[in-house]
């Protein structure tokens, strides 16, 4: 198996990336908190620029994560000022636009909920560029994850990239048969079924033979596993996720001091 | 005890991931063909009327993880309450018998649809200030304009999408369990509502 992995992992030799996948996740979920809990409308920028740039600098990613941050964000973005900006209701205009314009009310709105939404994404990004998933995985399943979930999550990563391939075949194979996929909506929308059903059938088929290989190999067995994949642990790291948790809960604690509209 | 233990066999936990697959290369497919729907659910939906309810939410929530956390679709992740959800009701429906016909299953998809829609707009008020960054935006600027407020009018938004597109996708599950084999489906734990 060959296939690349379903992740936007970006191998670097970075102190962010060598530290423990637990940190990172801790890191990643304090960013988290921020962005769904800081007060006021610019708090979530200052958070970006202050937490997430550095980390995205320190792992060497900062050329791939700020394309990746804005590809993600721009259509929410203009959609937030387009929707809320122009049709905000009983708001004060502060720009005309032929019949419409643009409110006071719904620009603040926009700016906030933009801060919020680049937040959230840029912490799962953050996250995704700089964690080997597997290595995610083994630090969640000795820390009482069970082991079929994380068997799971990893097998999904490898299935999905074949199933991409799989779907792009049919597509080529039924097009090459005379089915046509452009033109009217009807056209498409009847073109569809020819495609998903060999992708469903063949696929949920396969399965059986899939569970039997595992079921010989000791899946289902109870008891500790082995891994080849070592993970590295420090104290410092320990008291690091320690300190991310609790100004978590400060922050979260904060927020509800001044009341969840603030 | 015993039920949960027979509900995520081997089979099942082979299953998820398959699912999950399906889940995103129809997605896929579906964004190729320009359709405007989603259609993002079948695989688990078809894990929920196979394996049951919570076999079927956790399809649904490691699909919205895993997608997300693919780095494909970052804020898919934050959605993972309505995988969940839409996994769990596939399976109450099969348990009731409602993937046995073809209408049954339609309605189930429509209900689904509404309740998926009623979850989602709270997160999508708070994550994204109620847009979605697709042409569905336009229905919720129209309820904005006529002074609905940020949670409705992302509500009305999800009601012109969901019903219709979980429709499809539970009429789609319902043409799957019927093309596929007998001795297969036995292997599933709740093979017996489905016949």
């Amino acid at each position: 198996m060959s296939s690349t992995p379903f992740s936007l992992y970006i191998p670097r030799d970075s102190g962010m990336h060598r530290l423990h996948p637990l940190t990172k996740l801790a890191l990643v979920g304090f960013a988290l908190i921020l962005g769904l809990f800081l007060p006021g409308d610019w708090l979530t920028y200052l958070a970006f620029v202050l937490v997430i740039l550095p980390l995205a600098a320190w792992a060497g990613i900062l050329p791939r994560f700020l394309p990746a941050v804005l590809k993600t964000a721009l259509p929410i973005v203009v959609s937030l000022f387009l929707v809320q900006g122009l049709f905000w209701p009983g708001g004060t205009p502060i720009f005309h636009l032929g019949p419409l314009s643009l409110k006071q009310e719904g620009v603040t709105f926009a700016i906030r909920s933009a801060g919020r939404f680049i937040m959230v994404i840029s912490s799962f990004l953050l996250l995704t560029f700089t964690t080997r998933p597997d290595g995610l995985m083994l630090a969640l399943s000795r820390h009482g994850v069970p082991n079929s979930i994380a068997y799971v999550m990893l097998a999904t990563l490898q299935i999905v990239p074949r199933f991409q391939a799989k779907a792009n075949t049919i597509l080529d194979a039924q097009r090459s048969r005379g089915l046509e996929t452009e033109g009217n909506l009807f056209i498409r929308l009847r073109a569809l079924f020819p495609l998903i059903q060999p992708l469903l059938l063949g696929s949920i088929v396969d399965i059986e033979e899939r569970a039997i290989a595992l079921e010989v190999r000791a899946f289902g067995r109870a008891g500790p596993k082995t891994s080849l994949l070592m993970l590295h642990d420090t104290p410092a790291q320990r008291v690091v996720r320690w300190l991310l948790l609790l100004a978590s809960l400060a922050i979260i604690g904060w927020r509800v001091y001044l009341g969840l509209a603030a | 005890m015993e039920r949960l233990k027979r509900d995520f066999s081997t089979i099942s936990l082979v299953m998820i991931p398959v699912a999950i697959a399906i889940n995103i290369a129809i997605g896929q497919l579906v964004y190729t063909l320009k359709l405007p729907l989603y259609l993002d659910s079948i695989g688990t939906i078809f894990v929920g009327a196979v394996a049951g309810p919570w076999v079927g939410a956790l399809t649904g929530l490691l699909s919205n993880l895993i997608w997300g956390l693919s780095g494909l679709n970052p804020a898919y992740t934050a959605y993972a309450p309505v995988g969940m959800i839409v996994g769990l009701l596939a399976g109450i429906f099969s348990q009731l018998g409602w993937f046995k016909v073809w209408w049954r299953a339609i309605i189930a998809g429509v209900i689904t649809g509404l309740v998926a829609a009623l979850i989602s707009a709270p997160i999508y008020t708070y994550v994204s200030g109620g847009v979605t960054g697709s042409g569905t935006d336009v229905i919720t600027a129209v309820f904005r304009n006529a002074g609905f407020g940020i949670l409705p009018s992302a509500f009305a938004q999800g009601v012109s999408s969901d019903p219709l597109d979980k429709a499809i996708s539970f009429f789609v599950v319902w043409l799957v369990v019927r093309g596929l084999p007998l001795r297969f489906l036995d292997r599933f734990s709740r093979a017996e509502d489905l016949r």
